[in-house]
């Protein structure tokens, strides 16, 4: 087995305890532990964000059953408590979403409650701009938190693309970058080469013909492209082969968002460099999140749809010993409003939770439940600046520095095992 | 009918161009010992050259073919993958009869009536301006169809300088505008380029700078015009900045709409890049342009588009030719320049870009001969990193090795087999033995040798030429007499080596 860069850090260094300190450790050395090895091991982490669109209900989501202000203000949305999937005397998960309550005890689910950031937007598309720029400051900020990560790590000699979005709409922003071309891809055969038909694959002809030393050695663009040409041969037979291995072993429901993650989790096993997945859930733009009346039927369906999916995608990588390599998070534009409006739905609001999943999770409650009396504008008051949740999972799970891409140091969460 | 096809090896031995109409066409085919070995002398510069090189008169003088630097195909085939987008066999023979300087003159002023085929194009344009997607399949076709290519790759030139992207300015017919100032420009003026660019509503609403009012003066346009257009950084300060935001006060965009609000200019003494006055936007312009910085980025950006992404060019190579375009800015005759060279038809320029996704595509699609499907073309580009009308922010595509990685150039083996393979999205508009057989290749073998020729001028490694050869044989069921298929699938192996990604 392989020596990952952070098991080496945490060997020598007790890195998470240190960084769990981040902002009373001297800048230079947290930088230093971030700036290790860039070196690419088959054994990386790897993060996966569903995005939620349309402006997810945080609090039919993770229901504060216990606070009669939640009963007050939600006069026909409200959830009965006793088909609540009871976390503690105050919250449960929503009746539908016993999948994520299992992965909670399990300790594979953290969530972490009453995210957002200063002076939040409620139009969807500057809301959503916003997580994807990581940048509420700079409305017109031309790339994505993403985009920017991928570029801060290229190096002209790496030959693999290290993040991909997956899924059936057009690339969302976050992964917008000003070098870096982010493949978008819907299915697995996107990252496979086709053959002409009546002609056997030519792998080995491809392979052969782009091992051949070349007398140019001048030019160092050709022996670049003879190296990125042998690593679609490689990713070629290692993607073949993990459709072939892992055909009907653990069981995803129906649901587009689990073909996604089923997706992903192959890629994951063919350790084809990926190092960032980006899918989404509820059809991007204006999503299906966006419920402004009848919300609890559509609600239901769409949070069981997602539990299930992550816990299917959840038990795959376990049964191959993979997950303690990866990391799910959700995020949606933004939460909804406390009182729910004359239509049965609800209106654009601000703080929601954002869920994590994965292997090497402290697991449980991050920050305090915000109030519901305390209120901006009928929303919930963020608690977490969403930046700090994008600044832990890239310095302390990545590996990456947080501060090219977010242009300050943020104070990192202690969400991580160690 | 064109002369019957030569492999380029046995070519060598004969005058450029003159090629015998009746060559008996079999008795061309050559064994497999004789091996196109070293028939271009490109990738090694030789030591003479070398040092010339790094003298700017000689670097910059007009290319004359001699005894070691022919006028070769491989060199043909260079100049269209730079001052076009690829060719067909019939422009490459043109070319080598032609010799470099005539074939130069053509593409920099074609004898055709490019104004005519433009304004046809416009008109289909206009009735497409309904959405993007119509708007970059025109382009594309465009590009295809232009007696002008040139034309073209310069407009994408300036697509990727003064990036703007459709998205955030939401509406087509400005995007067309922008797209036309461009094209207009392409090839003349920089001056009067960079005077219209400011007036640009398309611009000055995807940089958020539609509304510049006296009390709230933005720097979303000077800010990008300072460190991207034209100066870069290093070359003004903050306080430039800031004064020629107040000189820019008073334009606004209205409904799409380029409005100038007089009580809404600061008309107070600005000083900006040691200059004082009282000015406006078109002084700002004219200062920026009496920078000799200003020429020298447009220069090097120039350089890395036509001749070389691999090195910077230093100071002194290029001295000549920042001078010479800061007096005037005329485009075309720094494009000339450029294109004449020695240096550009050297081994400092030969293969040292990699193609861009149009040029990869278009590169397959000229020498073919045929018009495919740009609809569906736009979308699979944009799959690959160059989304037409959107380029990724206002620094344009990088490019270079940011193009390739090992899902684009899935992407990109996927694309070609796509054009090749006679069915699908692309349907049967692009066949390889129907071209070799138009150029006078009656078997599969003299048909590869033409392709090999067609898309690399046949300049491969001796063994990497001859694996290539070996690689393709008749699947069972289909006989030789039956050579198209085959022939894509051979087409499809010569451009998806790591050569043909080379510009």
């Amino acid at each position: 087995m392989s020596y990952t860069r952070r098991d080496f850090l945490k060997a020598t260094l007790g890195t998470s305890t240190l960084l769990s300190f981040a902002p009373t450790v001297p800048n230079f050395l947290v930088r230093s532990l971030m700036a290790a090895t860039p070196r690419r091991d088959d054994r990386d982490t790897v993060l996966v964000v569903v995005q939620l669109s349309g402006g997810n209900d945080g609090l039919n989501t993770v229901v504060p059953y216990g606070d009669d202000e939640y009963v007050r203000n939600r006069p026909t949305l409200r959830l009965p408590p006793k088909d609540l999937h009871k976390i503690d005397s105050l919250i449960g998960f929503h009746p539908r979403m016993g999948a994520f309550a299992r992965l909670y005890e399990e300790g594979h689910l953290s969530i972490v409650q009453g995210v957002g950031y200063p002076n939040s937007d409620r139009s969807h598309e500057g809301a959503m701009r916003i997580w994807h720029t990581a940048d509420p400051e700079h409305s017109s900020r031309q790339t994505g938190w993403l985009g920017r990560t991928v570029d801060s790590i290229w190096d002209p000699s790496s030959t693999n693309a290290p993040a991909v979005f997956v899924g059936p709409i057009t690339q969302p922003f976050g992964l917008n970058a000003e070098n870096a071309v982010i493949p978008s891809i819907r299915s697995l055969r996107n990252l496979m080469t086709d053959q002409m038909p009546g002609y056997p694959n030519d792998h080995s002809q491809r392979k052969r013909t782009a091992k051949l030393p070349r007398t140019d050695k001048g030019n160092p663009l050709l022996g670049f492209l003879q190296r990125c040409t042998l690593s679609t041969c490689a990713n070629d037979r290692r993607i073949e082969a993990v459709t072939k291995a892992s055909a009907n072993k653990v069981e995803y429901p129906s649901f587009q968002l689990a073909a996604t993650l089923r997706t992903v989790a192959q890629l994951i096993r063919a350790d084809v460099g990926i190092r960032i997945f980006f899918t989404e859930f509820g059809g991007g733009g204006i999503g299906g999140f966006d419920n402004h009346a009848n919300q609890l039927g559509n609600h239901c369906a769409l949070l069981h749809q997602l539990s299930e999916s992550v816990a299917a995608f959840v038990c795959d990588l376990k049964q191959d010993k993979l997950l303690d390599r990866a990391l799910m998070m959700t995020f949606s534009e933004f939460g909804r409003t406390v009182k729910e409006n004359g239509r049965r739905g609800t209106d654009h609001g601000a703080a929601a939770p954002m869920f994590l999943a994965g292997g090497e999770l402290k697991g449980g409650l991050i920050g305090p439940h915000p109030s519901l009396t305390d209120l901006d504008n009928g929303a919930l008051k963020f608690y977490t600046d969403f930046r700090r949740i994008y600044a832990t999972v890239l310095d302390r799970w990545l590996g990456f520095d947080s501060r090219i891409v977010l242009g300050r140091q943020f104070e990192l969460l202690d969400i991580l095992d160690s | 009918m064109t002369s019957g096809y030569v492999p380029t090896f046995k070519r060598e031995q004969e005058p450029c161009g003159k090629l015998d109409a009746n060559t008996e066409r079999e008795s061309l085919m050559v064994a497999q010992s004789e091996k196109p070995a070293s028939h271009n002398k490109l990738r090694q510069v030789h030591p003479a050259v070398a040092e010339k090189l790094t003298d700017p008169r000689w670097a910059w003088a007009a290319y004359q073919p001699d005894a070691r630097r022919p006028w070769n195909l491989a060199l043909a085939g260079h100049l269209y993958r730079r001052a076009a987008f690829g060719a067909s066999w019939g422009q490459l023979q043109q070319a080598l009869s032609d010799g470099p300087q005539r074939t130069v003159d053509k593409l920099l002023q074609p004898q055709a009536d490019t104004a005519a085929f433009n304004s046809v194009y416009d008109e289909y344009e206009a009735s497409a301006a309904g959405s993007i997607d119509g708007l970059r399949a025109w382009w594309l076709r465009r590009i295809i169809q232009t007696p002008h290519p040139l034309l073209e790759k310069m407009t994408l030139f300036w697509h990727s300088h003064f990036a703007t992207n459709s998205v955030n300015v939401n509406n087509p017919r400005l995007m067309l505008r922008h797209v036309q100032l461009l094209r207009s420009q392409a090839l003349n003026s920089f001056r009067d380029l960079l005077q219209a660019i400011p007036h640009d509503p398309a611009m000055l609403i995807w940089l958020g700078a539609d509304a510049n009012r006296k009390g709230l003066p933005n720097e979303n346009f000077t800010r990008p015009l300072m460190e991207a257009f034209t100066l870069g950084p290093g070359h003004y300060t903050e306080k430039d900045v800031q004064e020629a935001t107040r000189a820019f006060t008073g334009w606004f965009v209205l409904r799409g709409q380029l409005r100038y609000i007089p009580r809404e200019h600061d008309g107070n003494v600005k000083e900006i890049l040691d200059q004082k006055g009282n000015f406006t936007a078109n002084d700002v312009v004219r200062i920026v342009l009496e920078q000799p910085a200003t020429a020298r980025t447009l220069v090097r950006k120039l350089y890395r588009w036509l001749i070389c992404e691999t090195e910077e060019p230093n100071a002194m190579l290029v001295a000549p030719l920042v001078e010479s375009f800061a007096k005037d800015y005329n485009i075309l005759k720094l494009v000339e320049t450029m294109f004449r060279s020695n240096l550009f038809f050297s081994a400092l320029a030969y293969r040292q870009r990699i193609k861009c996704p149009v040029e990869f595509a278009l590169g397959i699609v000229k020498a073919l001969e045929g018009v495919v499907s740009t609809t569906q073309l736009a979308q699979d580009l944009a799959d690959l990193g160059q989304n037409l009308y959107n380029p990724p922010t206002a620094k344009g595509w990088t490019g270079g090795r940011h193009w390739i990685n090992s899902a684009t150039l899935v992407g990109r083996h996927n694309i070609a087999l796509a054009l090749l393979r006679g069915s699908g999205p692309y349907a049967d508009k692009l066949n390889p033995w129907v071209v070799a057989k138009k150029h006078g290749c009656s078997t599969s073998k003299s048909a590869m040798q033409l392709l090999l020729d067609l898309f690399l001028q046949s300049d491969l490694d001796p063994d990497v030429y001859d694996a290539v050869l070996k690689t393709v044989e008749a699947p069972a069921g289909i006989g030789s007499d039956e050579p198209e298929g085959m022939l894509r699938r051979f087409a499809h192996v010569v451009v998806t080596l790591p050569e043909f990604h080379l510009a």
